[in-house]
């Protein structure tokens, strides 16, 4: 075997396949990473793909423009004095959208290389499963994240060109796309975990979907319940600890930005809902890191 | 009909994590109606109904009971087997959506009506089975066509419950015309004024029974001139 001393590490990585060497600088596992996190976020769009999976990532991104486009036409033409929706509000409003997104791109980054095994190529690489995993999780999550900020940067441009004042904007933008990024992170957990859990495209669709749909909804219509007929605020606010959507919408209402919880989040339970949002988000790693484990050790 | 065939179908229906993941929506559906009549009361407990039970889980049952009796074989292409038989198609298509329609009656409809009687008022659950029985029947045969057409149908028909009949039916009513959701209220509404009143009587049945016969028809001609794709 020549050049052994080549590839130090992992002696079983296939780099020198006997027909021609390699002389050059091997790049290490940053360079692969990066690459494997940009190849992600462009197939979560279906960039790089067959014509017929850019379909639904960009029917489904322009589905969530045009509500903002509308109303960045009814501001600028009308004068209005301020937005109608709030940044944050915009995407809790479009929430069915950006679920959708979540559960069908998902299993896109996480299924497919299971399924047909091709991940076995990849790990024959310089690259851990925990990296694999990770980068995985990072591709999707910054797709999530310029799936919702699109039309947030749409608004708030519509906003400048009104002539609506400046820096009152730029808080409440700033503010949403924090909180976006959690989101996002979230999101891209959960419905990450579920799609490389099941395989099958349409199991997994419907299993994000429940967790992120169904479950909202659930949440939604408890913490309505415990407000207006239990008279629970406690109660209501506890409730909400239990999906994203609604650990987004709670952490958006304590942070001034603009959505409206059923009861109001404040004193005590700001840091539960942060920490309960970061807490889901490392579950949901630890998660992907121990599945990427298993399926990379058999 | 086929009863070979039904009976391959429920045997798919039935596999091990899909039954669980199936089972999942009216369990779900059930304890917290009963949590929250336990906890409040059945009035309280009733809005879940109308709010998540109808518009949420029992379109989602049939997109997972339609896709489950179609989808993998599609999706996998051992369908060609299937189709090699010489059992007319629309057979076929026929005896696969008795299937999904018995499942998403039994995981969807009945549910609902177990969690409207547990809140009480036994006329107004009896309306909302009715309802959710005659949308059952729609939705089951139009997912099992959108499952025959695209290897996306999951998503697809997501996007039909979702967008069309939830987010956009919400914001414009005009929609019901074209809502299998709002048929079925509709229907219910006849037994029950509990129930609201979205379309007219005769349009809502004959267009309930248009879905389900085109629907099924669709999903047998789609058989009828199957090709097999590779994966995107």
């Amino acid at each position: 075997m020549p050049d052994q001393a080549a590839t130090p590490g992992r002696p079983g990585v296939i780099h020198d396949l006997g027909y021609r060497h390699f002389e050059g600088v091997r790049e290490g596992t940053a360079t692969i990473a990066r690459t494997l996190f940009v190849t992600g976020l462009r197939h979560a769009y279906g960039l790089g793909r067959s014509g017929k999976s850019k379909v639904m990532p960009f029917v489904l991104l322009a589905m969530s423009l045009l509500p903002a486009a509308i109303v960045v036409g009814v501001v600028v033409l009308t004068g209005l004095g301020s937005l109608p929706v709030s940044y944050a509000d915009y995407t809790n409003q479009t929430q069915l959208l950006v679920s959708l997104f979540a559960a069908s791109q998902a299993p896109v980054l996480f299924s497919r290389d299971l399924r047909h095994r091709s991940i076995v190529l990849y790990l024959a690489r310089p690259l851990s499963s925990p990296v694999f995993a990770l980068m995985r999780w990072l591709s999707l999550t910054v797709a999530m994240f310029v799936f919702t900020a699109v039309p947030t940067v749409l608004l708030f441009a519509g906003a400048m060109l009104a002539g609506l004042d400046k820096s009152d904007q730029t808080s409440a933008v700033l503010k949403a796309l924090t909180l976006q990024v959690l989101l996002a992170a979230m999101l891209a957990g959960v419905s990450g975990l579920i799609s490389s859990v099941s395989l099958r495209r349409g199991f997994a669709v419907v299993g994000s979907v429940m967790a992120l749909i169904v479950l909202t909804g659930v949440v939604t219509v408890m913490q309505n319940i415990a407000y207006y007929d239990g008279d629970s605020e406690s109660v209501s606010v506890g409730v909400g600890l239990l999906s994203p959507w609604s650990l987004h919408n709670g952490l958006g209402n304590a942070w001034d930005a603009g959505i409206d919880t059923p009861a109001p989040v404040d004193g005590a339970w700001v840091p539960a809902y942060a920490i309960v949002a970061l807490l889901l988000v490392a579950g949901c790693l630890l998660g992907l890191v121990a599945r990427f484990r298993k399926v990379a050790s058999r | 009909m086929n009863a070979t065939i039904a009976k391959l179908a429920l045997q798919a229906l039935l596999g091990r994590r899909r039954f669980f993941l199936l089972l999942a929506f009216p369990v779900l559906l059930i304890g917290l109606v009963a949590l929250v009549t336990a906890l409040v009361d059945g009035e309280a407990a009733y809005e879940i109904l109308p709010g998540l039970g109808y518009p949420l889980v029992l379109p989602l049952v049939a997109i997972l009971a339609a896709s489950s009796v179609l989808g993998p074989e599609v999706d996998d292409g051992s369908i060609v087997y299937l189709l090699s038989k010489p059992v007319n198609r629309y057979a076929v298509a026929a005896s696969k959506w008795v299937v999904a329609l018995a499942a998403t009656l039994a995981a969807g409809a009945l549910p609902v009506l177990v969690a409207a009687l547990v809140t009480g008022d036994s006329t107004r659950a009896g309306a909302l089975f009715l309802g959710a029985a005659v949308a059952g029947t729609a939705y089951s045969a139009l997912f099992l066509a959108i499952s025959a057409v695209t290897r996306h149908a999951v998503i697809a028909s997501l996007m039909f419950v979702l967008i069309w009949e939830s987010l956009l039916g919400n914001l414009f009513t005009g929609i019901a015309w074209l809502s299998i959701g709002q048929w079925g209220l509709r229907v219910g509404h006849a037994v029950s004024d509990e129930l609201p009143d979205p379309a007219n009587l005769p349009y809502a049945v004959i267009a309930s029974a248009v879905v389900t016969v085109v629907g099924v028809w669709f999903a047998g001609d789609r058989l009828r001139s199957f090709s097999v794709k590779g994966d995107d």
